[in-house]
């Protein structure tokens, strides 16, 4: 995964985005902050096009070979 | 100048300056050059390698470990021994192989690894500890007294060619490809690849490693199509670039990752006037043939044996004769064909050593006829034999011959080179990563590339395919899938019809019998010095799995990157185990598929451009006014002015002093600033900030502070309520990036919903603080009587927005160095005269050197204090705190922890005698316990304005009350302080001078 | 020791009198039992030498170390082997230093050579800021005991003349922070050093042995299941490094760890160019490069800065840290690299390790250990064996639980908070 396709701006490199975090299984209390999802073969994140529209990204990948699976928008009227 | 001219036996050397060398690679006009102290020449076209042989100089390195004398054994990036340096000291570049190095005029070479000389080096005793050395000797040993007492002696042993102690390289060009299809090698199934994607309409790239394509049609004697080789390559070439398909020569394929591939461009394989290609193909097919194989055998490593493939490249790119009397000795068919070309060109085979029964080699065919013509020669071709010694040291004069089935029946030949064949290893590296993966085959008795991601196909070696007409059809159908998966749509025509070497029917071979004693001169890894007597060692010490092997022999982590030496360890390992070789497997590969140089992965972020600099639109009125900048975050800000002082020091204690008795300006463009815009704004702001910013009033501003989500302070700064819906927040000098996406964050994912719209006006504001008793006055002088009465009702943390000179500027009533000051907003082109003006006017400017003095005076925060390991509380922030305002962040600051009696807290601190310095990083301990550290000094200054040291520090809230004695320990640069806590404010701590 | 042969120079030379078949294996083929006192997961750094100190410190007779591929192939083969102790918060560096007191006498107490370096670790500054955050750190260590000095720039120079460059530098060096007793250390040697020291004290290792789950009886774990049957065991110690996060699904939790990837990469083999460890971090980067004794430049940075499991790199990432690299030294620009890899790392929400029960009374963590987990392999084997073998966390790690991230109690030396890619 040296690539990710923005919804806005199409496949962008990768270094235009920042990663931000996993997501915890659940989404608990504050207290979440401090936990992580750690399945081997599944991960959805938070990422950011830093270098571009800025979106706020919802990314599920496979970390274990990279594979994108799924990219989408967060924010107003998303969800 | 000492001769260095080897002692040779039956060898003359070529005579040169006679008649030039012919060969495809050279061009008669002569190239002077030096090596090891002597003056050589060579012709244009000539590698290192080739003008020294071609000179009778066989000796051209010595190994790592037991510096044995060394000769050539390969014809490319795979030669292990002959590593030169290039260059005088202390510009020189290292570890450059031979075979790789295109001559230039004037070219300075030094062999490595030898001292006094090359031929006369005294660490080659070692050799004679045979096998005291063995594999991982020194993990065994060198416990006494310490490993340090030795290191020093091995690591000066170790290494290979000398450190540069300067670079003169220039950056790469960086050029960025993307294209349907690319070919990495344009060899045989390159060029059938590229042909047959480029007449399939495909936008093809090409990048072959050597400066010339064709890979081994070069020297096979090939027939294509009804046409030689060389003419076919011609055609080929014309025909791509009339297709506008792009050939990248000198162009190793280096690494990558993902759908990304780095290619890098070095003509004449030295580092210098290169490029790097960032490519993204839409299909990559790796096309980049196979390494050739040694075999071990006792000595197998002595100067004059040598692949038998390289010196067939020697002969034909460059005229040179490997060996005037050569034994040839492999395992497969393609040793006849050779031995055919070579008697063609005058040499004399004295014989061949096949390793297979005479039952296995073809019986009709090239090789065959091959065979009979040797035969007819007077060359006796043997089956079912081995060589099983070189004999001779830095001059080799012979070779012992035994049949396998009775290895001690030894036969002796007369001869000046022993070329080695053991068969091929494809070259798959490039193939092993992201998931793709190779596999044992015994039909090609070697590792072949095996899955791969859907964007990369593999075609001729890499598929495990060895003949000639196979590899052709091969890489065809490989170019044509993939131009087809790129959705071209052209007809690739026929494919290429080959006919050369056919079938080499090869069966492994991979070591000559030998007795235990002998294994360690059978050498596997040759620069490594890793003999088949370290494997089985390493076997018994119970490293079995290879990858522990590799590890622990240094098998395969030489300069080569175990491209001759691998796969043959691997082979032998499986023997030695009676395993097979699939099953045993041979050790992972890492990329880079080719070595490169730092230099290219630099790029051009190299010295002052290894980051981007930022200026604000006042840098150059700074650095023309004296101005002595400071790098902050990629911000160049000026830290104190030199008319003030001849150092930081003395300067900002002279500025902070003058700011508070009479004015002075500060350029604070750097500071961060965020417009928060929406019906929801103010809402939004309120969750996002310890304080509500709804409270805030049109017009004012107030000092606010964020929580990151485990209730540390993340960021403080001024929000200004510009309008109802309108705000503007400020964050610290380059935060604003990182509390944007905070905020953003926020916005787009917890609120999502809200209607706030984020912008980053940093760059779209300037600012400049006026501060002092004076602004005031300095201000109404410059801004002009509109601004009078407005300037004058101004209160503090009041804003007013207006025009000056008929653009935008906001005043801000707001103060961080504690006097009256006022915040100057405008746009860019209005800063420079506004600051001049200013300036003009009396107000004269300062520093951030200053203004740490100032602030401190007044206890305000700055990074020190705000380190992502401190909470409001911590800092003082209690009339905050009790808003109870559930912002982000706010929960977990009720955590116990952070209320605990150890937990620090901001305080003042002064020294006890009134005349010892405090400085920032000391640690603070009590008197009466002095290694237990009870918080740090966050920052200390001089104060011109109190006469003394002050700091503020962060100490554990039990000893945090006003008046406590406690000790600055400073150790790592000078002393104890005796210190007094006070309050954080040192002074003024009503605020009246900026509330005035 | 009982169990191995004795190395030494004259153990060397009987080999050569003797021929080859002297040497036997470092740790011998052992047979799977039925059940254990102890079984550790993963025979990295970490879990041997556990294994090792409850043989050796509490003579635990039925000890197992069960791996999934080899002894020593994860991290502890993969790191930039650099050890040092210079730490800010006590709660790390009186652990580290106690580690580093070990790496000084390791070889002579495993009878093998893993090459303790103390060539000098440097932390280099960039600022007036970064010298008093340095100043900090190292007054923490010196009250500490620890060594540490804060050098200007013509000290660093003195110390470190490979550091003399002709043109400016985009971010100047400003000084530096040394610890002399920092350095490096083989880190092959390591695994391989424990791992025939636990052998010869009776620890079962096993390779090719996958743990797949535990299984539990009255609130106890009773045993692990694995890829060669089920294992019964009155302890467990999960020590499998990258792998960490994973340990929280085995066991139904959810664990503050986030699993990243990191970079590392060596050059051809050189004469003597970098004498001692230099940690270079600038606001937008970070390398730290050193030599290996076998000449080879060492080099590595920051994290790839997602979490991946891949052990392959974005190249983007790679070209950031040799900017930095040749930014600090720019005579290795000419230099080639011959070897890039990548290691998993599993990143704590602040930085700083755990070695806590996890669970189950008799279940215990040993991870957590982001990208500083070589050079606290001789303290967190000897203290997570006494954890296990007394039920009572010694005074070093007390203050590494897991219960840490609720109650507040938190060890982040960087102040980056819980976002493990800015760590």
């Amino acid at each position: 995964m040296s690539s990710l396709a923005c919804p806005f701006c199409g496949p962008r490199e990768l270094d235009e985005f920042l990663f931000h975090k996993t997501l915890p299984e659940a989404q608990g209390d504050e207290y979440a902050v401090y936990e992580r999802a750690n399945r081997i073969d599944d991960s959805l994140e938070h990422w950011q096009h830093v270098r571009g529209c800025r979106a706020w990204l919802r990314v599920r990948r496979n970390p274990s070979t990279g594979e994108v699976r799924e990219v989408q928008l967060l924010g107003r009227g998303h969800s | 100048m000492r001769s260095v001219r080897p002692r040779t036996t039956g060898v003359r050397p070529r005579a040169t300056g006679v008649r030039p060398r012919v060969g495809t690679r050279l061009q008669s006009e002569p190239v002077r050059f030096w090596f090891d102290g002597r003056e050589y020449t060579g012709q244009r076209g000539d590698t290192a390698a080739s003008a020294l042989l071609a000179q009778g100089v066989r000796l051209l390195g010595r190994s790592v470990k037991y510096r044995r004398p060394r000769g050539l054994l390969a014809a490319g990036p795979e030669e292990p021994n002959a590593l030169l340096t290039e260059g005088t000291p202390p510009t020189v570049i290292p570890n450059v192989p031979a075979p790789q190095l295109i001559l230039r005029d004037g070219l300075v070479l030094r062999s490595q690894n030898r001292w006094p000389s090359l031929r006369y080096d005294l660490a080659s005793l070692l050799q004679a500890g045979g096998g005291f050395f063995g594999a991982g000797f020194y993990y065994k040993t060198f416990i006494w007294p310490s490993w340090r007492s030795y290191e020093n002696i091995i690591r000066k042993l170790a290494g290979l060619g000398a450190a540069p102690g300067a670079a003169n390289l220039m950056p790469p060009s960086i050029e960025h490809l993307s294209c349907d299809v690319l070919i990495g090698g344009a060899g045989p199934a390159g060029l059938a690849a590229a042909l047959a994607a480029a007449r399939a309409g495909a936008r093809v790239v090409i990048c072959e490693r050597e400066p010339a394509v064709g890979g081994e049609l070069e020297f096979e004697g090939a027939t294509i199509d009804g046409q030689g080789a060389a003419h076919w390559i011609g055609a080929v070439k014309a025909e791509l670039a009339q297709r506008g398909s792009r050939l990248l020569m000198d162009t190793a394929i280096v690494g990558g990752s993902d759908g990304l591939v780095i290619a890098h461009r070095e003509p004449g394989g030295l580092a210098g006037c290169n490029t790097v290609y960032r490519i993204r193909p839409h299909r990559f097919v790796i096309a980049m043939g196979a390494v050739e194989r040694p075999i071990a055998f006792v000595d197998n490593d002595r100067p004059g044996v040598m692949l038998l493939g390289a010196a067939e490249r020697l002969l034909a790119r460059y005229g040179v004769v490997a060996g005037e009397r050569p034994l040839l000795f492999g395992n497969h068919d393609r040793l006849y064909a050779a031995a055919a070309r070579l008697g063609a060109a005058g040499i004399q085979v004295r014989a061949t050593v096949d390793s297979r029964p005479e039952a296995a080699a073809a019986s009709g065919g090239a090789a065959a006829a091959a065979r009979a013509e040797l035969s007819r020669a007077g060359v006796e071709c043997l089956f079912g034999h081995a060589v099983v010694a070189a004999e001779g040291g830095i001059v080799l004069r012979g070779a012992r011959v035994a049949p396998l089935v009775s290895p001690a029946s030894i036969r002796r030949f007369d001869c000046d080179a022993i070329l080695v064949s053991g068969g091929w290893s494809p070259a798959v590296h490039a193939g092993l990563h992201e998931q793709g993966a190779r596999r044992y085959t015994d039909d090609a008795a070697a590792f072949v590339a095996d899955r791969q991601p859907e964007w990369r196909l593999t075609a001729g070696a890499a598929s495990g395919l060895l003949d000639l007409a196979g590899v052709m059809a091969d890489g065809f159908a490989a170019g044509d899938r993939a131009a087809r998966a790129c959705g071209a749509t052209g007809s690739a025509g026929r494919p290429p019809v080959a006919s050369g070497d056919g079938n080499p029917r090869l069966i492994p071979f991979w070591r000559s019998p030998a007795s235990l004693n002998q294994e360690k001169r059978q050498f596997v890894d040759f620069q490594n010095d890793v003999t088949v007597a370290d494997l089985r060692q390493a076997l018994a010490e119970g490293f079995i799995d290879i990858e522990h092997i590799k590890r622990y022999t240094t098998l395969g982590v030489g300069t080569e990157q175990g491209r001759t030496g691998s796969i043959l360890g691997a082979a032998i390992v499986a023997e030695l185990r009676g395993l097979s070789l699939a099953r045993v497997g041979a050790s992972r590969t890492r990329p880079p598929y080719h070595p490169v140089t730092l230099a290219a992965l630099a790029g051009h972020r190299v010295g002052a451009k290894l980051r981007p600099v930022r200026r604000t639109p006042l840098h150059h009125w700074h650095a023309a006014n004296g101005g002595v900048p400071e790098s902050s975050e990629y911000w160049m800000r000026t830290r104190f002015y030199r008319a003030n002082g001849a150092d930081a020091f003395s300067a900002g204690i002279a500025e902070a002093a003058r700011v508070r008795a009479h004015g002075g300006i500060l350029d604070a463009s750097t500071l961060g600033k965020i417009e928060v815009v929406g019906r929801d704004a103010a809402k939004y702001l309120d969750r996002l900030y310890l304080a509500k910013a709804s409270t805030i009033k049109v017009g004012r501003g107030k000092y606010m502070v964020n929580l990151r989500e485990d209730g540390m302070v993340l960021d403080d700064g001024i929000v200004l309520r510009i309008d109802e819906d309108r705000y503007l927040a400020t964050t610290g000098s380059g935060h604003a990036e990182h509390m944007l996406s905070h905020f953003e964050y926020y916005r787009d994912t917890e609120w999502s919903g809200a209607n706030v719209a984020l912008i980053n006006v940093t760059e779209a504001w300037s600012v400049i603080v006026a501060a002092g008793p004076a602004s005031r006055g300095v201000l109404q002088t410059v801004l002009g009587k509109p601004w009078y009465t407005g300037l004058d009702r101004l209160s503090h943390m009041a804003f007013v927005d207006g025009r000056w000179q008929e653009r935008e500027l906001r005043v801000l009533r707001a103060s961080f160095s504690g006097e009256l000051a006022f915040e100057l907003h405008c746009r860019s082109d209005i800063a420079l005269p506004l600051l001049q003006a200013l300036a003009d006017a009396g107000l004269p400017p300062y520093g951030l050197e200053a203004l740490d003095i100032l602030r401190l005076e007044k206890g305000y925060l700055a990074g020190s204090e705000l380190n992502g390991q401190t909470t409001p509380l911590d800092l003082g922030m209690d009339g905050l705190l009790k808003l109870a305002n559930p912002c982000v962040g706010r929960t977990l600051l009720d955590r116990p922890a952070l209320h605990e009696p150890l937990r620090p807290r901001l305080v003042g601190l002064r020294a006890v005698d009134r005349k010892a310095s405090i400085q920032g990083g000391a640690q603070i301990t009590a008197a009466n316990s002095p290694s237990q550290s009870l918080g740090h000094v966050t920052a200390g200054v001089y104060s011109p304005t109190l006469g003394e040291w002050i700091a503020l520090a962060l100490v554990a809230r039990s000893f945090a009350a006003e008046g406590t004695l406690l000790v600055a320990r400073d150790p790592l640069r000078g002393g104890d302080t005796r210190v007094r806590v006070t309050a954080p404010v040192h002074f003024d701590p009503a605020g009246e001078r900026m509330k005035s | 020791m009982n169990g191995a042969q004795r190395y030494s120079a004259w153990a060397l030379l009987r080999a050569r009198l003797a021929g080859p078949g002297y040497w036997r294996s470092l740790w011998s083929g052992a047979t799977l039992k039925d059940a254990y006192d102890v079984v550790v997961v993963g025979a990295g750094g970490h879990g041997l030498a556990t294994a090792y100190h409850l043989a050796h410190d509490h003579g635990i007779k039925r000890v197992a170390v069960l791996e999934k591929h080899l002894v020593g192939y994860g991290n502890v083969g993969r790191n930039t082997t650099i050890v040092r102790s210079n730490y800010l918060l006590p709660e790390n560096h009186y652990f580290y230093e106690d580690s580093l007191r070990r790496w000084e006498r390791l070889s002579r107490v495993l009878n093998y050579n893993v090459m303790y370096s103390p060539r000098g670790v440097l932390d280099l500054a960039q600022s007036d800021g970064d010298m008093i955050g340095l100043a900090r750190r190292g007054n923490a260590m010196r009250l500490a005991g620890i060594d540490a000095e804060l050098l200007d720039r013509g000290g660093v120079l003195e110390f470190a003349p490979e550091l003399a460059v002709s043109g400016p530098r985009r971010f100047e060096l400003v000084g530096g922070l040394l610890q002399r007793r920092g350095g490096t250390v083989r880190h092959d040697a390591v695994a391989w050093g424990y791992a025939r020291a636990a052998s010869a004290l009776g620890v079962d290792i096993i390779e090719d042995c996958e743990v797949t789950g535990i299984r539990t009886a009255g609130g106890l774990a009773t045993g692990v299941e694995s890829t060669r049957g089920y294992v019964k065991a009155e302890r467990i110690v999960f020590a499998v490094a990258g792998h960490t996060g994973t340990v929280g699904g085995m066991l139904g939790l959810t664990l503050p760890i986030e699993t990243h990837l990191l970079q590392a990469m060596v050059t051809e083999p050189i004469k003597p160019l970098v004498g001692s460890v230099h940690v270079y971090a600038h606001p937008h980067g970070e390398a730290y490069v050193t030599q290996s004794d076998r000449g080879g430049v060492v080099m590595g940075g920051f994290l790839d800065g997602f979490p991946s499991y891949t052990r392959e790199g974005q190249w983007y990432r790679l070209e950031d840290v040799v900017q930095t690299a040749v930014a600090l030294l720019p005579h290795l620009a000419g230099l080639r690299i011959l070897r890039h890899w990548a290691g998993t790392n599993d990143m704590t929400m602040d930085g700083s390790f755990i070695i806590d029960r996890i669970r189950h009374d008799n279940v215990f963590l040993n991870g957590g250990w982001c990208y500083g987990g070589f050079k606290a392999i001789p303290a967190s084997g000897a203290a997570c064996a006494t954890f296990v073998a007394t039920g009572t966390a010694p005074d070093l790690i007390r203050a590494h639980g897991l219960s840490r991230f609720k109650t507040g109690h938190l060890l982040d030396e960087r102040g980056a908070g819980p976002f493990p890619s800015r760590q």
